[in-house]
């Protein structure tokens, strides 16, 4: 299909942290269609997983589910062509507000559709969610985003691997007690409730702690009289926590809310009323065009080749810089050999200023360009970020709300120096997401007897601890705590007093504990600061069986609204101001965690 | 479903390989598209037999009669043969149909026993293996075909069809399946397996990348069958995967296959097979001018296979000069190489072992007091 076809790509849609999505035109066609890129130099060990989803994607033929189209290499990017759906997410046309009851139906209707379809090709979505639900212009619904689907090889068998994202995440999938295509009805159930409410239940709950409220509170209800009785049956139905007793997708279709549903042609409401949401604001006044980066590595230099006797290695030239291109023509795979043939196939067409103007081909269609005003061109500076692949400790605020999957965390090292920690990168990864100005300064009173426990009593706790420690694993899981707290101590050591002190305070409040630990204020004995993070980690690491944390990375679906972020900050569990320090603790465990998970399943 | 009850009394178990064989072969001919569409149904039919619906339960007794049916139509054989001919659903139910049917086992067979139609493979009808890899040769068959060997690639025995298929094989011995292996004798490279090499660095990233995961679980799932198979083929299999696919143009096959290359060295089954690797200079030209890659994925999986030679207590004297010419340069270069890894712990200790290692050889090659047991066939 890629033979000889060539695209011309447009406008970017969105970004999240495998790449970046732009929209196109298939040239012989004249469709439009959305082309992901994902940059695989960015990612260590992706190449398997990503063939993974596109081998989902590719088995996949319904009006349900979002087209997969053809995917090809072009030098380290690949790119994915699916069929492009101009409404966007139900999460960026639930901006304006929330969406009523009728429109929901509509929606879970449809998404039940492609449940039915996908449940019976034996896949799992494992991640429905507002934002993994896209919409067409004229309405229709599909599902996207397969990143995390597992295809299952005996249609009654089950799976126990740990994916999704945490708010929408079922139950039996958070025990791992084994479940199957019932987790995505869960999760539908959830993403109802988050299209009438603007979020999922739980929201403002920190996602780690979201992953032991889910298995143990009783299942989210709707409750009062602004819901109608179907509707809240409805969701009912889809969230009964035992998953044997939950109901299919073909059994929900039968449902009531489900059978007075609407036609899909009602949802155009919900697209129109994004884009006049979206006039009403000054946006940014340029979309981001594609840009082709053709070499930008300086090569090092070259004078340096190295000798062998009967081999000459051909010195590289290499002075392309950065082009824009606009046609992109798609022969196979190599479309550049080495960079002199990437040279030569550049031409005078290719200035910037192709863009504005479709090419002629291109025209007699009714594909020719509307600014696409549902969908987002938010300046996705962070997220690009997040592909760079330098995010030490970096603690992801859209975490679960958004789109976003699961975040990022950087392996660090055992070594717990404070020079480690204070590396550019690592401050900066830091720094910025707390949105502080850069660089720490020990200015405050509470700051100096911040350093001062750490130099006076964590680090010497903690080297005694390790030097007491025998078992290998311990070792390590105390080097770790301990890297991490230096981190903490590094960044920001008025948070560490604070933390240190809450700590005793708990202690003191707990009339067993303050007993046996810390009977005097301000003293603080081995040990003591390890017990309330390290048994959360502890219970978390007893979860862990997942082999699918790798794609987790590049989960991020689409644009991060800035203003769901502000919005999340304000929210409990999310960053209080001089508070970050007990989020960041919390952040580097569950990082830690996630690593583990990824040690241990490492050929995955 | 519906059609499983409602219609006219329909054929039963029986006959459903024998109608299906008998759609298969005319679905070339005259009036293919009809005889394909009755095809689909066919199949549908059996998949839906043997995995039962959400709704219905699957009956052992007429699994079983399928099954055998199956093979004594030599449906499966038929089934890979023409895997790319059959329409886009058709071709996920015959993945299915296949998954189900060669992991059947009869409910009174012993635990240890192998499904049936696997052992009917195996034993006595290997081209089915063969005609599922060929399923590469196309791009519509290479996801439905992949799926199905990764499944059977489980077995041993399945993998050391793939590997020794031959066609300079005797025919008499070709026929005894698994009996039939000579693990001696050297391949002549005409077998299915060298058509990987292809297969992986072909145009379309869909077959390409699903075909070196296939080639990947081949040549690491089963160590002892794979150390010897390298160990007796060793200058044929380099030399396939040196020109095709560690210089390959495609970013995907040079990372993935360098990595893989590591993977193989550094496991212990391949001990004599690594050392014959290092001990030629070839190889460490590839490896050293991989590390200079302007690919930062590909100099660091370039690096970990540079670890070998350099950390290689008997290096050749080949080796050693190129090492020793190279001293300064590598050292300089060794000292900024993939600098931001700064996390990366072991990285940063092997790099510095490997400083200290090229720092201190002797000014002059030296013989290695051991050479690697594993002769090469054809001196270079």
């Amino acid at each position: 299909m890629s033979d000889g076809s060539a695209y011309t790509v447009l406008q970017e849609l969105g970004s999240g942290s495998f790449g970046v999505v732009y929209k196109a035109i298939e040239n012989s066609t004249g469709e439009v269609v959305a082309i992901k890129h994902i940059d695989l130099e960015s990612s260590e060990d992706d190449i398997q997983e990503i063939q993974q989803e596109i081998s989902v994607l590719s088995t996949c033929a319904s009006p349900f589910v979002t087209q997969y189209k053809a995917s090809f290499l072009r030098g380290h990017k690949l790119w994915i062509v699916m069929e492009y759906l101009g409404g966007g997410s139900c999460l960026d046309l639930l901006k304006p507000g929330s969406f009523n009851e009728a429109h929901i139906a509509i929606i879970c209707r449809e998404l039940l559709f492609g449940l039915e379809y996908l449940h019976q090709e034996g896949k799992i979505h494992r991640d429905i969610k507002a934002a993994n639900v896209l919409l067409s212009t004229t309405g229709k619904v599909k599902l996207a985003d397969f990143g995390v689907a597992a295809q299952l090889t005996n249609i009654k068998s089950q799976r126990n691997t740990f994916v999704g994202t945490p708010f929408w995440m079922a139950p039996e999938v958070i025990q791992q007690a084994g479940y199957d295509f019932k987790a995505d009805i869960w999760s539908l159930g959830i993403t109802a409730m988050e299209l009438i409410n603007g979020e999922p239940p739980n929201a403002s709950t920190h996602p780690m702690k979201v992953l032991f409220l889910i298995p143990k509170q009783p299942a989210p209800r709707l409750e009062g009289s602004q819901y109608s009785k179907d509707f809240k049956d409805f969701v009912a139905q889809c969230l009964v926590k035992d998953c044997d007793r939950r109901p299919s997708a073909k059994e929900l279709l039968k449902h009531k809310f489900i059978q007075k549903a609407g036609k899909v042609e009602a949802l155009q409401e919900l697209v129109e009323r994004k884009q006049e949401w979206d006039g009403g604001k000054s946006r940014p006044s340029h979309p981001k065009f594609y840009e082709e980066t053709l070499r930008t590595m300086a090569p090092k230099q070259d004078p340096e080749e190295w000798v062998f006797d009967t081999v000459k290695v051909v010195p590289r030239k290499n002075t392309t810089k950065r082009r824009k291109l606009s046609v992109i023509h798609v022969n196979g795979q190599n479309i550049y050999d080495g960079p002199e043939d990437a040279f030569k196939r550049l031409d005078l067409k290719d200035s910037p200023l192709e863009y504005s103007s479709p090419p002629p081909v291109t025209m007699k269609k009714s594909t020719v360009r509307r600014q696409p005003s549902a969908v987002q061109l938010i300046t996705p500076v962070k997220q690009r970020q997040a592909s760079t692949q330098k995010r030490p400790l970096q603690p992801d605020l859209n975490f679960g709300n958004s789109g976003s999957t699961v975040r990022v965390f950087r392996r660090v090292s055992d070594n717990s120096t404070l020079a480690q920690v204070s590396n550019d990168d690592n401050l900066e990864g830091v720094t910025r997401d707390e949105n502080r100005p850069p660089g720490v300064e020990i200015s405050t009173k509470e700051s100096v007897l911040g350093r001062r426990t750490f130099s006076k009593v964590v680090d010497p706790s903690f080297q005694e601890l390790h030097a007491q420690t025998s078992n290998q694993a311990k070792r390590e899981a105390l080097s770790r705590l301990a890297d991490a707290w230096s981190a903490l101590d590094a960044i920001d050591p008025e948070g560490e007093y604070q933390l240190l002190k809450l700590m005793i305070d708990r202690v003191q409040s707990d009339s067993k504990l303050s007993s046996l630990l810390a009977p005097e204020k301000g003293s603080l004995k081995d040990g003591t600061p390890q017990v309330t993070p390290r048994k959360n980690a502890g219970k978390l690491i007893l979860a862990q069986n997942n082999p699918h944390l790798q794609s987790h990375r590049r989960r991020q679906s689409t644009v991060q609204p800035d203003e769901h972020r502000e919005k999340l900050a304000n929210l409990p569990g999310q960053a209080h101001s001089g508070m970050e320090h007990t989020k960041q603790l919390a952040d580097v465990l569950y990082g830690r965690w996630l690593d583990g998970l990824r040690n241990k399943w490492p050929a995955v | 479903m519906s059609f499983l009850f409602n219609r006219r009394p329909r054929t039963n178990t029986v006959d459903l390989p024998k109608q299906a064989k008998e759609q298969i072969t005319k679905i070339n001919g005259p009036g293919g598209a009809v005889k394909s569409e009755e095809l689909a149904k066919t199949l549908t039919q059996m998949k839906f037999m043997l995995q039962g619906t959400q709704e219905t339960e699957t009956s052992p007794e007429q699994i079983f009669a399928l099954v055998t049916g199956m093979i004594h139509e030599d449906l499966l054989y038929l089934l890979a043969l023409n895997l790319y001919r059959l329409p886009f659903e058709s071709r996920k139910d015959a993945q299915v149909i296949f998954s189900y049917v060669l992991r059947f086992k009869p409910p009174n067979a012993s635990p240890k026993s192998d499904p049936i139609a696997l052992s009917h493979v195996i034993n006595s009808r290997p081209q089915v293996l063969v005609e599922l890899c060929n399923g590469y040769e196309h791009k519509e068959s290479a996801t439905a075909a992949g799926t199905v060997l990764r499944e059977v690639l489980k077995h041993d025995s399945a993998a050391a069809l793939i590997l020794y298929d031959d066609p300079n094989k005797s025919p008499e011995n070709a026929a005894r399946g698994l009996n039939g292996i000579q693990v001696d004798v050297r391949q002549s490279g005409k077998g299915v397996f060298w058509n990987f090499f292809s297969w992986i660095d072909q145009g379309s990233f869909e077959v390409g990348a699903d075909a070196f995961t296939t080639f990947r679980e081949l040549l690491t799932k089963h160590k002892q069958i794979v150390a010897q198979y390298l160990s007796t083929n060793f200058d044929l299999f380099f030399d396939n995967y040196n020109d095709i696919l560690m210089k390959s143009s495609s970013y995907v096959t040079k990372r993935q296959s360098i990595k893989l290359l590591g993977e193989i060295l550094l496991d212990r089954a391949n001990y004599a097979v690594m050392t014959a690797y290092v001990d030629r200079g070839e190889h460490l030209k590839i490896c050293m001018n991989l590390l200079r890659d302007e690919r930062k994925m590909v100099q660091y999986e370039g690096f970990h296979v540079f670890k070998v030679f350099v950390a290689n207590p008997h290096k050749s004297v080949a080796v050693q000069k190129i090492l020793l010419n190279n001293r300064d340069k590598l050292l300089k270069f060794l000292q900024h190489f993939l600098e931001d890894r700064t996390e990366d712990e072991q990285f940063i200790d092997e790099r510095e072992f490997l400083i200290k290692q090229i720092r201190n050889m002797p000014p002059t090659p030296v013989e290695p007091t051991q050479k690697p047991a594993l002769l090469s066939q054809q001196p270079r």
